[in-house]
């Protein structure tokens, strides 16, 4: 791919859309023109010869890590269940800062098991964000639109704003904050700094009524933006991140269960002509100078 | 479920009670750790600033130099890790009120702890994982008996407690740190040990740069510097750079050290002698 073909670098593609092991996905990555893709944890420890194999695969691919993903029901628990979602909490740091990667998703608790207490969670993700900072890893929370006690990215950001530590902020993921409706004009009260990652899908529906329709289309047929019917929202939505001064990576995290089932360069071109129309049309980037630097904001 | 609620309630009716400004009870630096491939080397330097070997550890290479109150640790006790020539500050050890409580304080608080590998009878001396690959210990009963008794054999007729050169004492660690990462490492300081900014008006030291952290006793000072602007990817390389001793006067502690012939750095409005050229 030639640079003059267009400025994607903003834009990354996630493994969760395609299908097989690590490393034909990251060759579609690639070939497809990414610089950067978002891994989980499962990339890793599912390479039959072990995780560091597989960090060093990522390695050799080029690729930025954009984020690890991600760390599940963490906040709110107490005894025996606390010490063990610290337990994996600590491995996957330690999995993340292997890979070279400075951003680690956290997603908002959806076990019955967790107090909803605020003082709680804020005591928790302090202490996520403190394992955090010897590694220089940044912890990006994220509103599930199913958590149980925070759904929606401005009890999120409550949350953050509370436990004040540099290293903890937002995550953003377009489809939790369509499913729930929660108005775009929220967005104002952000810091642009404190978004950490901004995750980008569509989705096929205008309106999702339950929780549990809500799960089953996050977890299987989301597409890339500009396949959906939210493609007016999604431009918005970059627009207005843009204008806050957010200058940050965006990653299109679609699961989507055909995408499953299609070769690889397929759905990475799909995700290509997504970055294209997202990076040119929508928020018109200038395509990079030969040998230019890129700045770390 | 609701007992808890009730229980939580009642707690919560009480009185919060705030914490102290030095919540650890920290009083000062116990000793600062060297690791070299080169301990004799790092031992002449040592030497000629004052500094004498007073003890040899039990079990392994390592040395305790020392010279009034600073007690110096050298080791060259390869466990795991290659050691390199250059000397790197491997821990802090820091003098607490009750090392077992600062300890899990800092474990509750999200420190990560690093495993300890004792001999028999040797102390187990609580540490958390600090800057790179060093490490920050907890001791505590520094003033009823010596950690080093126990894990250390005195070298038979060398004076234990030897005088400190015009009243050298601990006075700072520098750290360098990567980009954008003063907030990060001001909050680990702060929140784990109590440590707190100086207003960037009221700074000193011979760099002029980066941000201070005063510890909560008020007996030393950590020093974060961030590389020059335009040094781009430099996030391996955090680490404790150097210490810097104080003095309550300085030309006439350098006039004695260059006496006993200790190579100074030349530079210029140089305030504080902090010679981290160890090597």
């Amino acid at each position: 791919m030639s640079q003059f073909e267009g400025n994607i670098d903003d834009f990354g593609m996630d493994t969760i859309s395609l299908a097989g092991p690590l490393k034909g996905k990251l060759d579609a990555i690639r070939d497809a023109g990414f610089s950067q893709v978002m891994l989980l944890a499962r990339d890793l420890v599912q390479h039959p010869n072990g995780w560091q194999a597989a960090v060093q695969e990522v390695k050799d691919s080029g690729l930025r890590v954009t984020g690890f993903q991600v760390l599940r029901d963490f906040e709110g628990l107490s005894g025996h269940l606390h010490e063990y979602k610290i337990d994996i909490a600590k491995s996957m740091l330690e999995m993340c800062s292997a890979l070279g990667c400075g951003v680690m998703l956290a997603c908002s608790s959806t076990s019955t098991h967790a107090t909803g207490e605020t003082s709680a969670l804020v005591r928790d993700l302090r202490k996520l964000a403190m394992l955090a900072i010897p590694m220089n890893i940044k912890i990006a929370f994220e509103a599930l639109s199913w958590g149980r006690t925070i759904n929606e990215f401005p009890q999120a950001w409550d949350i953050i704003s509370q436990a004040d530590m540099p290293n903890l902020g937002l995550g953003f993921d377009s489809f939790h904050l369509f499913a729930t409706k929660t108005p775009l004009d929220e967005l104002e009260m952000l810091d642009p700094d404190k978004i950490f990652l901004v995750q980008l899908a569509d989705f096929m529906w205008n309106e999702i009524k339950t929780v549990e329709e809500r799960i089953s289309t996050a977890r299987t047929f989301r597409v890339f933006p500009g396949e959906g019917v939210h493609s007016e929202a999604l431009a918005e939505l970059t627009l207005k991140l843009h204008q806050m001064g957010y200058r940050g990576d965006y990653s299109f995290e679609v699961f989507n269960d055909d995408y499953q089932q299609m070769p690889l360069a397929t759905v990475a071109q799909r995700a290509r002509r997504s970055a294209l129309w997202l990076g040119e049309g929508v928020l018109r980037r200038s395509v990079p100078l030969p040998n230019q630097m890129r700045l770390r904001r | 479920m609701n007992a808890n609620n009730m229980a939580r309630t009642v707690v919560a009716d009480r009185e919060e009670i705030v914490e102290g400004p030095n919540p650890l009870g920290l009083e000062g630096i116990e000793f600062i750790e060297y690791a070299t491939s080169k301990p004799q080397a790092l031992g002449q330097v040592l030497e000629t600033m004052g500094f004498r070997p007073v003890a040899r550890h039990r079990s392994r290479e390592v040395l305790l130099y020392r010279q009034g109150d600073i007690n110096i640790i050298v080791n060259a006790h390869s466990s795991g890790t290659a050691l390199t020539e250059k000397p790197v500050i491997a821990a802090i050890a820091l003098r607490v009120r009750d090392a077992g409580a600062a300890y899990r304080r800092a474990l509750e608080r999200g420190a990560w702890a690093v495993p300890v590998h004792v001999e028999v009878m040797e102390l187990n001396i609580p540490a958390v994982h600090g800057v790179g690959t060093s490490r920050i210990y907890f001791v505590d009963r520094h003033k009823e008996f010596s950690i080093y008794d126990v894990d250390f054999t005195p070298i038979p007729t060398v004076d234990q407690r030897p005088p400190a050169i015009a009243g050298l004492h601990f006075f700072g660690i520098v750290q360098y740190i990567g980009n954008d990462r003063t907030e990060d490492w001001t909050e680990f300081y702060s929140a784990l040990f109590g440590f707190s900014a100086l207003p960037p008006e009221e700074r000193f030291g011979i760099l002029p740069k980066g941000r201070i952290l005063r510890s909560p006793c008020n007996s030393f000072y950590l020093q974060l510097i961030e590389p020059e602007p335009g040094v781009l990817d430099v996030e391996d390389d955090e680490c404790l750079q150097r210490m810097g001793l104080g003095t309550p006067d300085v030309q006439a502690t350098v006039a004695q050290l260059r006496q006993r012939g200790v190579e100074f750095v030349a530079s210029k409005g140089a305030q504080l002698d902090s010679r981290g050229a160890l090597t």
